[in-house]
């Protein structure tokens, strides 16, 4: 539980999830810090083997380190997602390491900026949004499926609420996580034969990305937190991390296309 | 209102029969067909110097190559970019381009999407990543644009709309155990265009960020 988590909302504590995901092998895109690290933590948390795929080895590296020094199994492997080599490279190392891959977790997004209507964004945080939620959710799916159709294994894609029910403060970040849930809908249809799932976690959690908002907003988190039927915004390792857990895992595997929310009842559009 | 200038942006269907439609219905239609090259900041500035303004903008552009079923595994990123990622940043690049001239009439802005973006679609990965990004661009933009007296929404419709016979046949079938409870799916020209016209006219003025399903009745999402 972070410093966040303290309110007089009653929250009971995280059954063990030991053993859920031994022998499993998984990629978190984004680990270096935030929601990625936190679900690579729970994952490595409940057996399995992670790698951490992060652009920056300065973040990547204390993640792994810190999974690792709380018992987990995890590596850091240098990945920028736009880069089509580069997600072949952790995809291999994945397999060449471990012999598996079995849950591929695309979560690294790039700062969606500061909030301004459409007309407003600059052509850098267009392309920037788009390449890293869309064309990186394209290769890591490709360069994943072989492998999760061998171990019938499942994508997780890390949306928003903003792509369900749009954002007025950040429509462009809304477009494409938007775009996201079109995306594994479709792999849904087309992978489920072969076995292998595709769902998606729209998460509200504090990251430095939520920090950073909240400090330039003071009354954001008030107000977030007023909004939320569990009044508090969820943490990344003890909140987020054990919905992936679940969706990597057997307990499953009937489900896929879904989308997720967990973000405290925040929305309640689905 | 008394000025009906609307601008359609797409090729073929449904742009085609959407233009037709609201030409009948007494709009002085405009047109942007080229759905091959992508739009840019000033595409509508460049292709529309003398315009009196848009009240209407409509959308409908998916390049051919989002059309085509593909399995995502055999696409290379380039493939994958003019399906998928053109298609989006193109939605997004009209939205800026028209803000100015809506803003101006306090005007309307639809989308029309593919089933599959909602429903997902399979071969059609591409598209649906594409069409459920500017759908939901359709409720960013209502919510960020209604303080300018904007108003936006996206109409989903059949498959049929969108791809050929065949595709879309196989698609409708995936989606629904049943006919269409309306016996037929909705004419573009004749009904889906009076919805369009009818949505940006003063009678829905109340109206705000919908996402409406205009296919006779197959799918009926929560």
């Amino acid at each position: 539980m972070s410093e966040h988590d303290m309110n007089d909302v009653p929250t009971p504590p995280l059954p063990p999830v030991d053993g859920l995901l031994t022998g499993r092998v998984a990629i978190v895109t984004g680990a270096g810090q935030g929601v990625g690290e936190g679900i690579a933590a729970s994952m490595a948390r409940a057996g399995a083997t992670v790698l951490l795929a992060a652009r920056r080895a300065d973040t990547g590296e204390p993640a792994a380190e810190r999974i690792r020094a709380a018992g987990g199994a995890a590596e850091f492997v240098r990945c920028d997602v736009t880069v089509p080599a580069d997600v072949e490279a952790a995809v291999a190392a994945a397999v060449e390491r471990h012999g598996r891959l079995d849950t591929m977790v695309h979560n690294a997004v790039s700062p969606p900026g500061v909030p301004r209507p459409i007309q407003d964004v600059d052509d850098e945080t267009i392309a920037l949004q788009i390449a890293t939620s869309t064309t990186a959710a394209f290769l890591c799916a490709r360069a994943a499926f072989p492998h999760l159709r061998t171990d019938h294994g499942s994508l997780i894609l890390l949306t928003s609420p903003a792509g369900i029910e749009g954002s007025g403060n950040l429509p462009l970040y809304g477009a494409v996580k938007g775009a996201q849930r079109g995306l594994l809908k479709s792999l849904a249809l087309e992978w489920g034969p072969a076995g292998v799932r595709v769902n998606a976690i729209a998460p509200v959690a504090w990251t430095p990305a939520m920090d950073v908002a909240t400090a330039a907003n003071p009354t954001l988190e008030a107000r977030l937190r007023a909004r939320t039927p569990l009044q508090r915004i969820g943490d990344p390792t003890d909140d987020i991390g054990p919905v992936a857990v679940f969706l990597a895992s057997p307990l499953s595997r009937h489900m896929t296309g879904q989308t997720l929310a967990v973000d405290g009842g925040r929305y309640l559009g689905l | 209102m008394a000025r009906r200038n609307a601008l359609i942006v797409g090729a073929g269907d449904p742009a085609d029969p959407i233009a037709d439609g609201l030409a009948a219905r007494g709009w002085t239609v405009q047109r942007l067909t080229d759905d091959d090259t992508p739009i840019t900041d000033t595409a509508v500035a460049d292709g529309f110097p003398d315009r009196d303004g848009f009240d209407l903008v409509v959308h409908a552009r998916y390049p051919a190559a989002s059309r085509r079923r593909t399995a995502l595994a055999e696409l290379t990123v380039d493939q994958w970019r003019a399906m998928a990622d053109e298609p989006l940043e193109s939605a997004i690049r009209l939205a800026r381009n028209v803000h100015g001239d809506l803003a101006a009439s306090s005007g309307t802005m639809i989308f029309l999407v593919p089933l599959m973006a909602s429903a997902g679609g399979d071969g059609f990965a591409p598209m649906a990543t594409a069409a459920e990004g500017i759908r939901i661009l359709a409720k960013s933009l209502a919510k960020t644009w209604g303080h300018d007296g904007i108003r936006a929404h996206a109409i989903t419709l059949d498959p049929s709309a969108f791809l050929a016979a065949a595709d879309a046949a196989g698609m409708a079938e995936a989606n629904s155990l049943h006919d269409p409870p309306l016996g037929r799916v909705p004419d573009l020209a004749g009904e889906v265009a009076r919805i369009v016209d009818a949505l940006a006219g003063d009678d829905f003025a109340a109206l705000v960020g919908a996402s409406l399903v205009v296919d006779g009745g197959l799918w009926m999402p929560g």
